[in-house]
């Protein structure tokens, strides 16, 4: 067995121990449940319009994900530009 | 004159306060009332126009029931309750049962939202006057006598001489009294069921004291105040997508490797929307959602409620609950309302942009608010409440049942040492297999 695989191994006990703490701890504090404003709101949308550029190219990354990944993070905010509010 | 020749410095807008954290404000608004000059200081038809009061755009006040006095319409009788489980009122005496008017054929709230311009307010969630008292007195038309209502807590109370029943129904400034009020559908027997229920699934690694005192016959029924708000939104977001266009391993053995080749795209992408009856707790004590302090995280979650159903408020429908005062005002839930649109629209681009299978970054974000309609309303829940002791004054755990739709969600305290054991026996366990496993294999 590589010495890799023989770390990973040796991992399990720690990280279970801890990943079965925080599921029991959110099951039955629930801190991190709130209501899902974003899909239980009656929302009527109108055909989302944009525009797609390609700018670049990434050569022999090893990231799986584009870097700041946050296509699902609706709720964190990011660079406010100033529109008109009433 | 020795810099006349030099150009102005280019004219740079100032940057965009930088966004810290959930509930935070990305901009700050002025304080409500506030005006930046002294409107003493300005010419007469100016100030005029200023000092104006503020148009109230609907008016939802029940004129009929201003004395208190909410009289059945068959016998005058003024002992009114809420019949559990419907959204009648029934009259105790003759028990005359008869249905209150729905806000949202009476006064429109559920059409014209894509026509919104400005902010129109409902006379109910006008602006708290600094000044309201929350004790409220009237006089008894059946007796003289002066009967007393404490609007922190309850809007009903009974006449001690003469028994005559009087609800606080007139819109006053102390906040106390909303558009419209969501009856409750879900009975106490029912909402202990419920709590019973969700406990039932958390006893094991539950706090001892929570589990012996645990007595969920005592349920109170709170009508809390919530804003309902309307809007009609266009919002743009920029950033960055990458699709893969090649996958590739290199090494072998123990060295090998993935790589990826992507095409970098930027995006951008314009939405136009309505949300209608988006629902924001309008008491500062409920809308405080930091679980670290507080379990409020919980009465959040039950949200939404059926608040097409609401009826013009009455408060016979608040007769045997308790209930809590709204004491936050439309502009300082304004940056509250953005932050979720700006996450509404955020969620509503996310199938536009299903083809970047490594994910899109997206950097910068606007919000264009053309319209909102705001309406204030008391909503139903069944709370059952445990005082956790600690420091910092320990922690209030609650169970939430939503008192029209029965969704229930809770916080059960739990008993630290049980939990930390049991999570180190499954550890203990798990390394004793990967150590067998190596053994084995070396």
């Amino acid at each position: 067995m590589s010495d890799d695989g023989g770390l990973w191994l040796l991992m399990m006990g720690p990280a279970g121990a801890t990943g079965l703490y925080w599921f029991l701890y959110r099951y039955y504090r629930n801190t991190d449940k709130s209501h899902a404003f974003e899909h239980e709101t009656a929302v009527e949308a109108k055909p989302v319009t944009g525009s797609d550029q390609k700018v670049n190219e990434v050569k022999g990354t090893q990231k799986t994900r584009i870097p700041g990944d946050n296509v699902g993070e609706y709720r964190k905010r990011v660079q406010r530009i100033q529109g008109d509010s009433s | 004159m020795s810099n006349a020749n030099i150009p102005p410095p280019p004219r740079v807008p100032p940057p965009v306060p930088a966004y810290t954290g959930p509930g935070s404000p990305q901009d700050v608004p002025p304080p409500p009332g506030s005006f930046p000059i002294d409107p003493a200081t300005l010419p007469r038809p100016i100030r005029d126009e200023v000092l104006a009061p503020d148009p109230v755009a609907i008016d939802t006040s029940a004129a009929e029931l201003k004395d208190g006095l909410n009289r059945c319409p068959k016998c005058g009788a003024t002992d009114i309750r809420h019949k559990p489980g419907s959204d009648l009122l029934i009259c105790l005496y003759c028990r005359n049962e008869w249905h209150g008017v729905r806000v949202e054929e009476e006064f429109g709230f559920g059409t014209g939202i894509d026509q919104l311009k400005g902010r129109v307010i409902a006379s109910g969630a006008r602006d708290i006057a600094a000044d309201a008292a929350n004790l409220m007195s009237f006089k008894c038309t059946g007796c003289g006598a002066e009967v007393t209502v404490n609007t922190q807590s309850a809007m009903t109370a009974r006449c001690h001489w003469c028994r005559h029943v009087f609800g606080v129904n007139e819109q006053v400034a102390n906040g106390a009294v909303p558009d419209a009020v969501l009856p409750f559908h879900i009975k106490k027997d029912d909402a202990v069921a419920r709590i019973r229920q969700f406990v039932d699934k958390r006893r094991m690694f539950a706090l001892k004291a929570f589990k012996e005192e645990f007595t969920p016959e005592n349920v109170i029924g709170v009508y809390l105040p919530y804003m309902i708000i309307d809007g009609n939104v266009s919002a743009d977001v920029a950033g960055q997508g990458e699709i893969e266009t090649r996958r590739y391993t290199q090494g072998s053995g123990d060295k090998q490797k993935t790589y990826y080749d992507a095409d970098v795209y930027q995006l951008e992408r314009h939405v136009d929307f309505t949300v209608d009856d988006l629902t924001l707790e309008s008491s500062t004590d409920r809308g405080n959602l930091d679980t670290r302090a507080n379990t409020n995280n919980i009465i959040n979650t039950i949200l939404p409620f059926d608040t097409k159903n609401a009826v013009k408020w009455n408060a016979s429908y608040l007769a045997g609950f308790t209930s809590e005062k709204r004491d936050r005002d439309v502009e300082h839930l304004q940056t509250r309302l953005e932050d979720q649109l700006l996450s509404i629209a955020r969620a509503q681009v996310q199938a536009s942009v299903g083809q970047y299978n490594r994910g899109v970054r997206w950097e910068q974000e606007r919000l264009s608010v053309h319209g909102t309609r705001w309406v204030s309303m008391y909503l139903p829940v069944w709370l059952y409440s445990y005082h956790q002791p600690g420091s910092k004054g320990g922690l209030l755990h609650y169970i939430a049942v939503n008192g029209r739709t029965g969704e229930t969600m809770g916080s059960v305290p739990v008993q630290q040492w049980k939990l930390i054991m049991a999570a180190l026996t499954v550890g203990t366990i798990l390394e004793g297999i990967a150590l067998v496993i190596l053994g084995s294999s070396s």
